[in-house]
């Protein structure tokens, strides 16, 4: 228990300076960057107006100020967690990324349940058939999977099974049926990785000494595949997953986009465009918020999964 | 053993695989089903729109007027002129005063009626969270009387009639809870329901002004990906999608259900030139390249024939737009005249003047994948006459233009020109010293005058003859190279009855499409 405490404690540290680097990063970086939000909203709205009206915007917005101070008005903000306004819309930043945040992580859950369904089976016939043709398969398949861009297998799921099979709607959320399209490409793009890990981790396992002795004690291969070395190996996925939240965050936003699922995918893409820096500023605070809790459930789910590991490492 | 379970595993992945699809086809076939026998009660339509909505509060986001939900006081017809709308007339009292009258019977979608009170609020709350629509209306008071409201601008403002088109200036019920999601406006479609950025609900207002709606129910949803929203008109998904990329509408040509509507934007694309470089400032010079611009090559080539060629910065349908023919491609004239500006050619074939050669870098930006293309064909052109341009793509063009100003000589770049029916928006942005669009430091005194005049004129036909007079001079001193008008491009399905896509983009829904 005191581990786990500490685990939590430490965690929350980590937070707090993460948090706080990222946000002063991604905030001067973004100054820095050419683009203007006062330029953009005045030329989507193509109205009549000055360099005199336009330096009169930016002066209300705050954006005449120095950088430091304006990240000082926004910190402090944050700290009475307000993420501040919109530029654009003129909506409050925390109400709207909460709103699509649901969306996103229904579909990252979909994304892992394709990803487990794909992953394990090749996985463990890689392992299972080692140097053998379904290992082969297996591994061509990762490499398949790997080099597909996303949009583009986005593009011929649709064009397959909503325009020539005409099975599931092509784009939008609703039924279950909405789900399965953005769901199998998310699957497929993260499983390549998935399936290699595992595949390399069961043949660790396969030669470890625990199964040594299983198999002394006539087990049947079966029995020690699924019962003994494919638990333990499912461990460093879990960890992998954990590692790879952030970059799962930013791959997942090109599907919502091209399946106009709600996510924040399309807010956060379109808010880098207009410089709408709020929203852009909050989304990174809450993603960098949710990779550090993911790693922290991670963490204690390994505790949980594989005890061994815990007393193991107390006993030493 | 292991065989046996490879088996297993092979046979148990067919099986979930067919078991899933099974159960999902059902399951789709039953929503079509039900779509279908609704649809006897229930006439719809669904609209697929590229620029996605955070918020549909009319005063914040186009989509207000876009789906019908809220009207302006005025608004532009199919002729591009401006004509009364919520009001049924207006009449200027003084260089600064306007008095609109409102159509009587004209209700909010909660049944409350339309007076000048209402309209007046309205206002105040637009002006109130909307700086940018503040600033371009210039309103000092208002005043509302009966079904009169009488504004009064901070100056002399003749364009405040053309700026009231503007989508967010548009007449919503203020005392509303959720405007951003439920507004109430008096358009013919009320919202059901709004999903951020992915879709709005909308069914008809049964006391609409000018007659109920022939439709029952109306989605507009959003993709940003062309190719998506094309598949999904090709599905059925869609009955409308708007803004195709011109390389996917042949399978859609080729169906007997759907059509491709095209029609000429209020949008020109066009060469800048940088007139605070000196090669440039020479007339001759920028006429050269003028000369270089095959504008056909460009409407067939680049647009697939989705483009109008360009005469000026207007839409050729403007009453003030140019009737002259545009430019045609010659580039022996454009050598004579450079020629005559001083350039020779040198051994290396390189055209230079008083020992330094011709070389102008071409900024371009990727946002419109058009541009970059104009840029290489002009490029490619320029070489054969011994130019050389040196092309950049940069991320942000308003950016660069601005904040590198003496690191361009040319930039394609794209505007609206009169996006609520008047070419003073242009003149006064785009051609003024101190415009907000003007990065190439344009500053032809004759223009400035004449826009200074224009600014000063109610008169329409007065207006129109000023705007004529400044763009025979703009195309004589050619501060930017015109190429084309590109065309807005919608997929239709042959069930849609009485539509059509104007080229203002303002008013998608209306009450007098239908469907089959």
């Amino acid at each position: 228990m005191r581990r786990i405490l500490s685990i939590v404690a430490s965690r929350l540290l980590q937070l707090l300076i993460m948090v706080s680097v990222l946000s002063f990063v991604t905030f001067g970086l973004m100054k820095f960057t050419p683009g203007d939000p006062i330029r953009d909203l005045l030329k989507v709205d193509d109205v009549i107006a000055t360099k005199a009206d336009e330096e009169k915007l930016k002066k209300e917005y705050g954006f005449d100020q120095p950088i430091l101070v304006q990240y000082g008005h926004w910190i402090l903000n944050v700290m009475q967690f307000d993420l501040g306004e919109s530029i654009i819309s003129k909506r409050p930043v925390m109400e709207m990324i909460l709103s699509r945040l649901p969306a996103t992580i229904a579909l990252t859950i979909g994304g892992m349940v394709v990803l487990f369904l794909i992953a394990i089976p090749f996985g463990t016939l890689g392992a299972a058939y080692e140097a053998r043709w379904p290992d082969f398969i297996s591994r061509w398949l990762a490499m398949l999977g790997a080099s597909i861009p996303s949009f583009w297998l986005g593009l011929l799921l649709i064009y397959f099974f909503s325009l020539k099979l005409n099975l599931l709607p092509v784009m939008g959320k609703g039924t279950l049926a909405h789900f399965v399209l953005p769901s199998i490409t998310l699957g497929i793009a993260m499983a390549p990785m998935y399936i290699r890990l595992l595949r390399e981790r069961l043949i660790s396992t396969l030669q470890s000494s625990y199964i040594e002795a299983a198999r002394a004690r006539g087990l049947s291969k079966e029995r020690i595949l699924f019962f003994h070395a494919l638990r333990g190996s499912l461990i460093p996925l879990i960890t992998m997953f954990g590692l790879s939240i952030g970059s799962l965050l930013g791959g997942i936003t090109v599907i919502e986009i091209l399946f106009s699922w709600p996510g924040m995918g399309e807010l956060i893409v379109n808010s880098v465009k207009q410089r709408d820096y709020p929203v852009i500023q909050g989304y990174i605070l809450i993603v960098g918020f949710l990779v550090v809790i993911t790693n922290l459930i991670v963490d204690l789910l390994y505790l949980v999964v594989n005890p061994q590991i815990k007393q193991g490492k107390e006993s030493v | 053993m292991l065989n046996k379970f490879l088996v297993f595993i092979i046979a148990c992945i067919l099986v979930s695989g067919c078991s899933n699809q099974q159960q999902s086809s059902s399951s789709v076939k039953e929503d079509v089903s039900t779509a279908k026998s609704t649809e006897a009660e229930d006439k719809s339509v669904t609209l697929l729109f590229s620029f996605a909505s955070k918020t549909i509060d009319p005063h914040q986001d186009w989509m207000g007027v876009r789906a019908g939900i809220a009207e302006t006081l005025v608004k532009i017809d199919e002729n591009l002129t401006i004509k009364p709308w919520l009001a049924e007339s207006w009449e200027q009292k003084d260089e600064r005063t306007w008095t609109f009258t409102l159509r009587e019977g004209i209700t909010f979608h909660d049944g409350t009626p339309v007076n000048g009170e209402a309209v007046k609020a309205s206002f105040e709350r637009v002006l109130s969270v909307n700086d940018v629509i503040s600033s371009s209306l210039k309103i000092e008071s208002m005043e509302a009387n009966g079904q009169e409201i009488t504004f009064v601008t901070k100056e002399v403002y003749p364009a405040f009639i053309s700026e009231l088109v503007h989508t967010n200036a548009s007449i919503t019920k203020v005392d509303v809870e959720n405007i951003s999601e439920q507004p109430i406006g008096t358009g013919p479609f009320k919202v059901v329901d709004f999903i951020s950025e992915s879709e709005i609900k909308l069914e008809k207002y049964a006391d609409y002004w000018d007659g109920a709606a022939k439709l029952d129910r109306v989605t507009i949803k959003f993709n940003s990906d062309g190719n998506v929203r094309a598949l999904a008109l090709q599905s059925g998904e869609a009955d409308l999608a708007y803004h195709l990329p011109p390389e996917a509408l042949d399978p859609i040509e080729s169906k007997d259900n759907l059509r491709v509507e095209s029609v000429s934007s209020l949008r020109v694309h066009f060469i800048l030139y940088n007139s605070a470089k000196p090669a440039l400032q020479n007339l001759k010079v920028r006429k050269a390249l003028d000369l270089l611009v095959n504008r056909p090559v460009m409407v067939n080539e680049i647009m697939n024939g989705h483009a109008t060629a360009a005469s000026g910065p207007f839409n050729p349908s403007f009453p003030f737009a140019s009737e002259l023919e545009p430019a045609s491609y010659d580039p022996a004239q454009a050598e004579v005249l450079l020629k005559e500006a001083g350039y020779e050619k040198n051994e290396a074939g390189k055209l230079e003047k008083d020992g330094k050669v011709l070389q102008l870098t071409l900024a371009t930006y990727q946002g419109r994948p058009e541009l970059p293309l104009m840029a290489q064909y002009i490029q490619a052109e320029a070489a054969g006459l011994g130019i050389d341009i040196n092309i950049v793509t940069v991320e942000n063009i308003d950016s660069y233009l601005w904040e590198q100003q003496d690191e361009w000589d040319l930039a394609t770049y794209s505007n609206l020109t009169a996006p609520r029916g008047d070419g003073g928006y242009f003149f006064n942005v785009a051609y003024l010293p101190e415009g907000s669009l003007n990065p190439g430091q344009i500053n032809i005194p004759e223009v400035n005058e004449l826009t200074k005049q224009l600014n000063a004129t109610a008169d329409l036909q007065e207006r129109i003859a000023l705007q004529k007079k400044t763009v025979a001079i703009i195309q004589e001193q050619l501060p930017q190279s015109f190429i084309l008008h590109p065309h807005i491009i919608v997929g239709v399905n042959e069930r849609v009855k009485n539509w059509s896509p104007g080229s203002e983009e303002y008013y998608l829904i209306t009450n007098s499409m239908d469907v089959e």
